[in-house]
């Protein structure tokens, strides 16, 4: 072989070299959880501008429905393919941390940049004092009233504690709709009844951190429900709508209450701009205790990353005002960053103040491992109260006791 | 000496693919429901049987055992007992028959997990579209919320099923049939067979080979079907309509039990192969006598 082709074989080896180093050596890997079809296009305009302003540095994004989210990361991690940073489910952080794949990013905060966060939703991200994620999305859960069955109905203004619920319930059952839409299937079918839980001041968990499931309060709220099902005061066939179905009937004015997230009020905008509704805050118990419930999700970085500098300049970039607010306006959460939540965007807005003012009685997802399946074991609880299939005091029963040997376990 | 090495030289090639697609997972499985695994499936430590005998001790699982035989039988039998009549007819003669074989095939080219998502729509209590023909036909006078209780999402789930293994089956079928000469049908009408006697000497006789490879097919894609049951109620309300294949995803994918769900997965595994040896050895046998 003649020099001259030595060269340039050489030569073509080393540009492809040099082309292939820089995608390894600045490439950010994101899985992304698609929250709706903002999404995807938010996330494009992040890689947009970001690679502009950071040059060899490039985003590659993962966009994965939320439904197999935690299937992806698992089998990813199995198989050590997982990305660099990840959105996760805040409820399932501690899983990542106790596996050890979570990276601690106490390394990489400034002063200055934990002051950016508002302390409650910062706070599930934080465990033994070290933060090993950011959240990236932060919402609670109000009441949803339609204002026009309301005044049909003769109701003044929306219930205020649990038992005036089932009375307006009644009123609104009278003039042919449903009273309370209540969810009965998939995932937050469990979240759904410690709205009446937490107002009868029990918890997820005991002090002594077993299953409050099978306290009377629990009992008494398992019983509530139950008994709305009974009167016909929710939609027929609970068990059959999950989250979105509810709300569909919602946004079709057939149900006058219902709980759930701010994205319905984003929703209604846009499918449904005629419909008149309120919000306001979840009824509370009879010693007046009240409960809504808080979740972020979490943006990680995981340990094995090749990459941690240019993917934490990315996070950097990410909790600024102006991306935390374009983020959080088009998904319709609540803002995270303390000077997000100063824009009039956020001041000016009735559904979001509902929102807000709930926040301190938020409760947030028991930081336990094996909370899943404890969500799990509550909802299948649920649903067999709602069918009648079991009686409240046995179904309850039965659940604590799974629930308690899943907490044991650890 | 070379000719009985050769046959083995020359499936030697497949054997290693099969090696690579089937035992290298299974034999990962076995590892895994033997060892105490955490979420991410990084084994711990070696546990034995325990993860089987945890399964056993779930009333969930057993039920859904069950539900898997009762939802495999009631499927392929259905499919089977539709078919050979749907395949019959477009055997025969008739003007639009190209038309009337696609619109029967036509299920089949629609992803499965499509058709749920359509009958789930369609199913649904208060906008679904079976319950607003049904009430306009007068039929009932309340909407049916179909997939609140296992006692009316399950059978419409058989249903959905066996809809959707017709076409597979009738294809089986329409293969067979057209290996059947005329000349037999012609003769025993000379004879004076009537058509019912020319369907049982003739027709079901000659088609019983593509039946049993009909049955054990289809059992095992129905045995492992997982979209139309987890579309539509995702094995609920509280477990009811569970079959194995749902039962362990939620194992592995939302509680994370990964080592009780490759458990769940080897003994599918066995269940299908103890079925089909069986089966095949039956069959065989009856075709040899």
């Amino acid at each position: 072989m003649s020099l001259a082709k030595w060269t340039v074989g050489l030569l073509a080896g080393m540009s492809m070299l040099a082309l292939a180093a820089p995608a390894d050596a600045g490439e950010v890997r994101v899985t992304v959880a698609e929250y709706s079809a903002k999404t995807g296009p938010y996330f494009e305009e992040v890689k947009k501008e970001f690679e502009a302003a950071n040059p060899g540095i490039t985003i590659k994004y993962e966009v994965v429905p939320w439904d197999v989210l935690l299937q992806k990361l698992t089998t990813d991690i199995t198989a050590g393919t997982n990305a660099d940073l990840s959105i996760i489910g805040t409820r399932w952080l501690i899983d990542f941390v106790q596996q050890d794949v979570a990276e601690p990013l106490d390394s990489y905060i400034k002063p200055e940049f934990k002051d950016r966060f508002i302390d409650t939703f910062l706070s599930p991200s934080i465990m033994d004092g070290h933060t090993y994620g950011l959240p990236i999305a932060a919402s609670a859960r109000a009441m949803y009233y339609n204002k026009e069955l309301f005044e049909k109905a003769g109701i003044a203004k929306p219930p205020a504690t649990w038992t005036e619920l089932q009375e307006d319930a009644r009123k609104i059952k009278a003039i042919g709709a449903f009273g309370f839409g209540l969810q009965g299937k998939e995932i937050e079918t469990d979240v759904y009844y410690y709205y009446a839980m937490w107002s009868q001041g029990t918890e997820i968990l005991n002090k002594d951190g077993t299953s409050g499931l099978s306290t009377p309060g629990a009992l008494e709220a398992a019983k509530l429900y139950k008994s709305m099902v009974d009167e016909g005061l929710t939609e027929p066939g609970v068990t059959s709508n999950n989250r979105e179905d509810v709300q569909n009937l919602f946004k079709q004015g057939k149900v006058g209450m219902m709980i759930t997230a701010p994205f319905l009020s984003n929703q209604i905008k846009e499918e449904a701009p005629n419909l008149k509704y309120g919000v306001a805050a979840i009824p509370a118990g009879p010693t007046g205790a009240r409960g809504t419930y808080g979740v972020t999700d979490s943006i990680i970085m995981f340990k094995n990353s090749k990459n941690k500098d240019e993917a934490w300049k990315l996070l950097d970039f990410l909790f600024t005002k102006e991306q935390r607010a374009k983020f959080t306006q088009g998904e319709g959460f609540l803002p995270v960053n303390k000077e997000e939540a100063k824009m009039d965007y956020y001041v000016n807005n009735a559904d979001l103040a509902a929102f807000t003012a709930l926040l301190p009685d938020a409760r947030f997802a028991p930081v336990i491992p094996g909370w899943e399946e404890i969500a799990q074991i509550t909802s299948d609880a649920m649903q067999k109260i709602y069918l009648g299939s079991a009686k409240p005091e046995d179904a309850l029963k039965e659940a604590a006791d799974k629930a308690n040997a899943v907490l044991k376990k650890k | 000496m070379q000719s009985r090495i050769m046959p083995y030289l020359l499936t030697l090639p497949s054997l290693l693919l099969a090696a690579v697609v089937i035992f290298w997972p299974v034999w990962d499985l076995i590892q895994i429901s033997t060892h105490d695994v955490n979420r991410f499936g990084q084994l711990r430590e070696f546990s034995g049987l325990a993860n089987f005998t945890e399964l056993f001790a779930d009333p969930d699982f057993v039920a859904a055992l069950w539900r898997t035989g009762l939802w495999t039988v009631l499927v392929v039998g259905g499919a089977l007992l539709l078919s050979i009549p749907v395949a019959m007819i477009l055997n025969m003669d008739f003007y639009g028959r190209g038309l009337a074989r696609v619109i029967i095939m036509l299920p089949w080219a629609v992803s499965l997990t499509m058709t749920a998502v359509v009958w789930r729509w369609a199913l649904n209590g208060e906008s679904g579209m079976l319950n607003s023909a049904l009430m306009k036909l007068g039929l009932i006078s309340q909407n049916i919320q179909w997939l609140a209780s296992a006692e009316t999402a399950f059978p419409m789930q058989v249903l959905i099923g066996i809809l959707v293994t017709v076409p597979f089956t009738t294809t089986i079928f329409l293969g067979g049939l057209s290996s059947i000469p005329d000349d037999l049908y012609e003769a025993a009408a000379l004879e004076g067979a009537t058509p019912f006697q020319q369907f049982r000497e003739i027709t079901f006789p000659l088609l019983k080979p593509f039946i049993n490879i009909a049955i054990v097919l289809n059992t095992i894609y129905v045995f492992n079907s997982f979209p139309i049951i987890w579309v539509m109620t995702q094995g609920g309300p509280a477990n009811s309509t569970d079959i194995l294949v749902t039962h362990l995803y939620k194992l592995a994918f939302r509680i994370g039990k990964l080592g009780e769900a490759s458990a769940v997965s080897l003994v599918m595994f066995a269940i299908l192969l103890v079925f089909t040896m069986i089966y095949v050895r039956l069959a065989m046998r009856e075709q040899r006598a």
